[in-house]
């Protein structure tokens, strides 16, 4: 394996047209599944078949999605290796967790649903603001480098970000913040989710946007095109970083109980993994890469945990060696740089 | 001012455990330009096999135990280059990057299940006697196991600079470092001349591992921080360049021993990788490393 094949950059050029199957088809048809999902199991109806396990794992799927695509905005369209996308997430978690609690009303005072709709504008608004302050801020640090230092950089300040709340004391510095409202649900996370994918994907296709391949295809020739490097860089990371604070947002209302560890190294890697497996530069390779890194841990749980208990925890060893093999054997992923059609813009709109 | 020293002797055994994990980095970046993430975790390995020795060859002194763990640990980290590095060398950089990642993870979880998550502590083999010259004419509380950690380790890094400067394989590795693509074709075996620089590697990282479980205590994680301080310390010297390890270690060394007495000790980590950023910034290639061209 000497000469391993260049991986095939560049837009794909002789597309065929798109498909009649459009994105708002494909996200009505999510919601229109999502909302009877979602009432069906508060009302308890079903419990054999609809059981809330499904839907938590929906869930998590949805918010890793949101993580995932923002991630591969900086690894895969903008081709630098960020490391710290969970700190990000740390910033959005933790802004929105002190916003529910401590600034907003309880969702039970309001009216039932406009609410909880409120509430969960202003948190998760907060807290994508806050992360893309701060992303902004640390974007301006960042990118002086480039390639390794840059990934050391942003893996640096994850690091700080963590050690910094843990120093806190009143978001419950390294024992974690409890507490915080159940103010989302797996229909609020499908709507986050299906609009982040839908914002990436107008952004990535607009002459905005595609100054981010122009940068990783090739720097030099950008900036002589007069592409300002260092501020699209900057906007990229920002966006990145409001996406990952969205979710964390969302996750720091969804499980009600957080702590700086689980932001930490390993929950970057956990996104690098499925960022990975899915494919570089690629939407469709990211909802791919989340929905079966999920379902394969989920059912690596179910099987050993039901054959073989003693080893239940042995899956932790399948994660990493699925890492491991994809680098070896398909380095751009499932879907490396490509799209299912439904996700590609209309020609020569 | 016995204190003083005392923190002193502390910097230096920190350092010197150190030096001997970002030495590794430094030279697997210097001739291959690869991070090895997984480096912190070859380090922890090296503790556990140690840990391992120790408990189930209690009769083995320490002089064997050394080198019988440093040997197993260097067989080890040349099986994962050439199992999960080897092929992806012509890659893309961040896939060998990333597979680093994954091996890295992949230990850590390897260990904490067949030998638990708990912390250890390797059973001392050091004499923990005060030494007492430095009590008698310093006043400062020393003991020899501590002394002894940072004599040997500096031995080690004295021998690695005679085996990279003095030998044909150190010859060869620098001109590996210098230029890949032109030292096979002078007939220099690459793949033995990498296989024998993370075997060196992993064999000072695994007396790093051995030395920091004689001093305080192991754990499947530990991996994952020390290594990254000490990946900050190879960064900080330079990185690619042994001596700017060594000298980067015992200045972060100093700096955490400093914040610990007389600041915080939760602001540890936060000091370490922010003077990592700052230096970063105004010292892009280090202490001692050298500046790389942007060709077009």
């Amino acid at each position: 394996m000497s000469t391993q094949p260049q991986p095939e950059h560049a837009a794909p050029s002789p597309e065929p047209g798109p498909s009649r199957v459009r994105f708002w088809m494909v996200c009505a048809l999510i919601l229109a599944l999502a909302l009877p999902l979602q009432l069906s199991v508060d009302a308890g109806l079903f419990p054999d078949v609809l059981n809330p396990y499904y839907l938590h794992l929906l869930t998590i799927i949805g918010m890793n999605i949101i993580l995932v695509a923002s991630l591969n905005l900086l690894n895969g369209y903008l081709g630098e290796f960020a490391l710290g996308h969970a700190g990000f997430m740390a910033v959005g978690a933790y802004t929105a967790a002190l916003l529910a609690t401590k600034a907003l009303p309880s969702a039970a005072a309001l009216p039932p649903v406009l609410g909880t709709c409120v509430i969960l504008v202003v948190t998760l608004g907060g807290a994508m603001l806050m992360a893309a302050g701060i992303g902004y801020l640390i974007g301006l640090v960042t990118f002086k480098t480039v390639g390794d230092y840059l990934a050391i950089i942003t893996l640096g300040f994850n690091m700080i970000i963590v050690n910094a709340i843990q120093n806190l004391d009143f978001v419950g510095g390294p024992r974690g913040f409890t507490g915080i409202p159940k103010n989302t649900n797996f229909l609020a996370v499908a709507v986050c989710a299906l609009l982040t994918l839908g914002l990436l994907r107008n952004l990535i296709q607009s002459s905005f946007g595609r100054v981010w391949v122009s940068i990783r295809e090739n720097a030099i020739a950008a900036e002589l095109m007069g592409v300002s490097i260092a501020r699209a860089k900057n906007w990229a990371f920002t966006i990145a970083a409001a996406f990952a604070g969205l979710a964390g947002g969302l996750w720091a209302q969804n499980q009600q109980f957080i702590t700086p560890r689980s932001f930490d190294y390993i929950k970057t890697t956990e996104i690098l993994v499925m960022l990975y497996l899915g494919g570089m530069a690629s939407l469709s390779g990211s909802i791919l890469g989340v929905v079966a890194y999920t379902l394969l841990m989920e059912l690596l749980r179910n099987l050993l945990s039901a054959f073989a208990p003693q080893l239940a925890e042995w899956r932790m060893l399948i994660s990493p060696l699925i890492l491991i093999i994809i680098m070896l054997t398909r380095q751009t992923g499932l879907l490396g740089n490509r799209e299912w059609r439904w996700l590609r813009p209309r020609q020569g709109a | 001012m016995d204190t003083i020293i005392q923190q002193l002797f502390n910097a230096a055994q920190l350092g010197a455990v150190y030096a001997l994990i970002a030495l590794g980095y430094s030279m697997v970046y210097g001739i291959i330009r690869l991070i090895n993430f997984a480096h912190g975790d070859i380090f922890m390995l090296g503790g556990f096999i140690g840990l391992l020795l120790t408990t189930r060859f209690g009769w083995m002194p320490f002089y064997l135990l050394l080198p019988l763990a440093m040997l197993l640990t260097a067989l080890v980290g040349v099986a994962i280059e050439r199992v999960a590095y080897r092929r992806l060398r012509n890659a893309q950089r961040m896939s060998v990057v990333i597979t680093t990642l994954g091996v890295g993870i992949f230990l850590e979880n390897l260990v904490r299940l067949t030998v638990g998550p708990e912390t250890r502590q390797i059973p001392a083999r050091l004499p923990s006697a005060p030494v007492v010259w430095l009590q008698q004419h310093l006043g400062a509380f020393v003991t020899w196991d501590k002394l002894l950690i940072i004599l040997i380790s500096l031995a080690l890094m004295a021998i690695l600079w005679l085996v990279v400067n003095r030998t044909l394989i150190g010859t060869a590795m620098r001109a590996v470092a210098d230029n890949k693509d032109a030292v096979p074709l002078m007939g220099v075996n690459l793949n033995l001349v990498i296989a024998v620089t993370f075997a060196i590697g992993s064999a000072l990282a695994a007396a790093g591992g051995i030395f920091y479980g004689q001093a305080y205590s192991i754990d499947p994680y530990m991996g994952i921080d020390l290594g990254w301080k000490a990946f900050i310390a190879a960064v900080i010297g330079g990185i690619g360049s042994i001596e700017g390890a060594v000298l980067g270690s015992f200045l972060l060394a100093g700096v955490e021993v400093i914040t610990v007495a007389y600041l915080s000790s939760n602001l540890k980590n936060g000091i370490a990788f922010g003077l990592l950023i700052l230096l970063l910034l105004v010292w892009p290639w280090g202490i001692m490393g050298k500046p790389t061209l942007k060709k077009v």
